[in-house]
């Protein structure tokens, strides 16, 4: 595998961890790491030959989430979040490095990845396919997330006709649909207002609670303090938090 | 793979169905072709020394209508589901089962396309082989649905990449067959599909050479586009 430049890359190991079995009042946070990353490179290349140039993102980022924890990932704009979330869900490649992570990933990004012309329903059917959900959950998803996220009456509702708050929710709601055991949230909140804010923060701890694993990019230090542990990342290494 | 695919196909069609400009346009394109575009197409046959007839214009510009229809759109469903198809594919659908899907979809318009061109010929002027017209029409769909979802995939602006569309079906329809005195261009991707167009419009047969290569160039048309939406949607290096 070739990496960006043309020259040979070190070979990115992309592995699944087993889903943690946690017993209903198992402490989550003895189940051990459901993401381990290591080591993990990234550059990019900018422009054309010969004014072309690399622009290292990552210089060897590692980072450990454990089932039932709830973890910040902090960092100046640019520091390469974004990417190190992309390269653990999968979306973009590594120059070299490890993630190791459940199958059962939930994903949220900073943008929201929708089609314009879908409605919020044919957005759940979409997923739950992709999902691998019968029919029955997705019915049971989606119907819960709507309520909890408080948007039901958008179901039927195409996405360009949603507000920014609305499609944020949509958003949301994708990753967490397939209950999965490792979230990871790209500034999720962004565009909510302030009682959405709060129930977001409710609903990440109730399911850090229940044992699921999850890394939010976050830019605010207020919320330092719902945080279980939070990593910095600075010039595409994690430093001292 | 299919069953799997499908409905997310049915999601894409859909999806493009419900630009109201884009239902406009399935009407207005065909018709513009067929009525306006034959005789542009002609008169430049003439000035450049070809010897297009009239009939002949008329019957390939309903190809050239499809082939607009489907390329622009096929560069559409890429050009602007890039990054959803993308989180599609990594929430657990495969960049495979995302590009069948799309190729499907994509089948699918360029079939409907096809159907509306086919009837604004008929009603314009009959059709001498209309079984044979039919498949060329359709064949001139698919090569474009290879060409708009190949660029749609290299080229990220929608500006760029849709007038490169324009360029490459420009160069193709003003380089077919019977357009110039010396044939100064001796292979169109669309030059089969052509003949077999012109000759049905006449009610003549046409030479398996022409069936042939026509189908030869549709399937790699359609393999280049399944190649360019897996492309679109696989992880990036």
């Amino acid at each position: 595998m070739n990496g960006p430049s043309g020259a040979p890359s070190l070979p990115v190991k992309m592995t699944t961890l087993p889903q943690p079995q946690l017993p209903p009042s198992a402490k989550p946070s003895a189940a051990g790491a459901v993401l381990r990353v290591r080591g993990v490179e990234k550059s990019f290349h900018r422009g054309v030959w010969p004014l072309r140039r690399r622009i290292e993102v990552l210089r060897g980022a590692s980072l450990d989430v454990k089932a039932g924890e709830l973890v910040g990932l902090v960092g100046e704009n640019g520091s390469g979040k974004s990417t190190l979330i992309q390269v653990i869900v999968g979306l973009l490649g590594s120059d070299s490095g490890e993630v190791d992570r459940p199958e059962r990933l939930g994903y949220c990004p900073q943008q929201p990845m929708l089609w314009e012309k879908l409605t919020v329903a044919e957005h759940f059917q979409l997923y739950g396919r992709a999902y691998g959900m019968s029919d029955e959950e997705l019915a049971t998803a989606e119907a819960d997330l709507l309520e909890e996220l408080q948007f039901a009456r958008y179901r039927d509702y195409r996405t360009e006709a949603l507000s920014g708050g609305t499609r944020q929710k949509l958003n949301l709601a994708i990753s967490l649909m397939h209950d999965p055991a490792l979230l990871l949230l790209d500034e999720p909140y962004s565009g909510f207002d302030w009682e959405t804010y709060l129930r977001f923060w409710e609903m990440a701890e109730r399911r850090r609670d229940e044992g699921m694993g999850i890394l939010i990019v976050s830019h605010l230090l207020a919320e330092r303090e719902r945080l279980d542990r939070m990593y910095e990342l600075c010039e595409g290494r994690i430093c001292t938090c | 793979m299919l069953s799997a695919a499908l409905p997310a196909s049915t999601a894409f069609v859909r999806e493009h169905l419900r630009a109201p400009l884009t239902l406009v346009l399935l009407v207005a394109i065909p018709a513009f072709f067929v009525l306006i575009f034959a005789s542009v197409l002609g008169e430049f046959a003439d000035a450049l020394g070809g010897d297009l007839m009239a009939q002949s214009a008329t019957a390939i510009s309903a190809g050239w209508a499809a082939a607009f229809l489907s390329g622009t759109l096929a560069f559409f469903q890429v050009s602007s589901s890039r990054s959803a198809d993308r989180r599609l594919a990594a929430a657990g659908l495969g960049p495979a089962r995302v590009a069948v899907s799309r190729i499907v979809a994509a089948l699918a318009i360029g079939l409907a396309v096809s159907a509306v061109a086919f009837v604004t010929l008929w009603l314009r002027s009959g059709i001498g082989h209309p079984f044979h017209a039919a498949v060329a029409i359709f064949t001139f769909a698919a090569i474009y649905i290879g060409i708009g979802a190949l660029i749609g995939a290299f080229v990220k602006g929608q500006l760029e990449g849709s007038l490169l569309v324009l360029l490459v079906f420009s160069v193709d329809a003003f380089s077919g067959p019977q357009m110039t005195s010396n044939g100064a261009v001796s292979w169109t991707p669309t030059r089969n599909a052509a003949n077999l167009l012109i000759a049905a419009g006449g009610a003549e047969g046409s030479p398996s050479g022409d069936w042939i290569g026509s189908a030869a160039v549709a399937l790699g048309a359609l393999a280049v586009a399944l190649l360019a939406f897996w492309f679109s949607a696989r992880s990036r290096a």
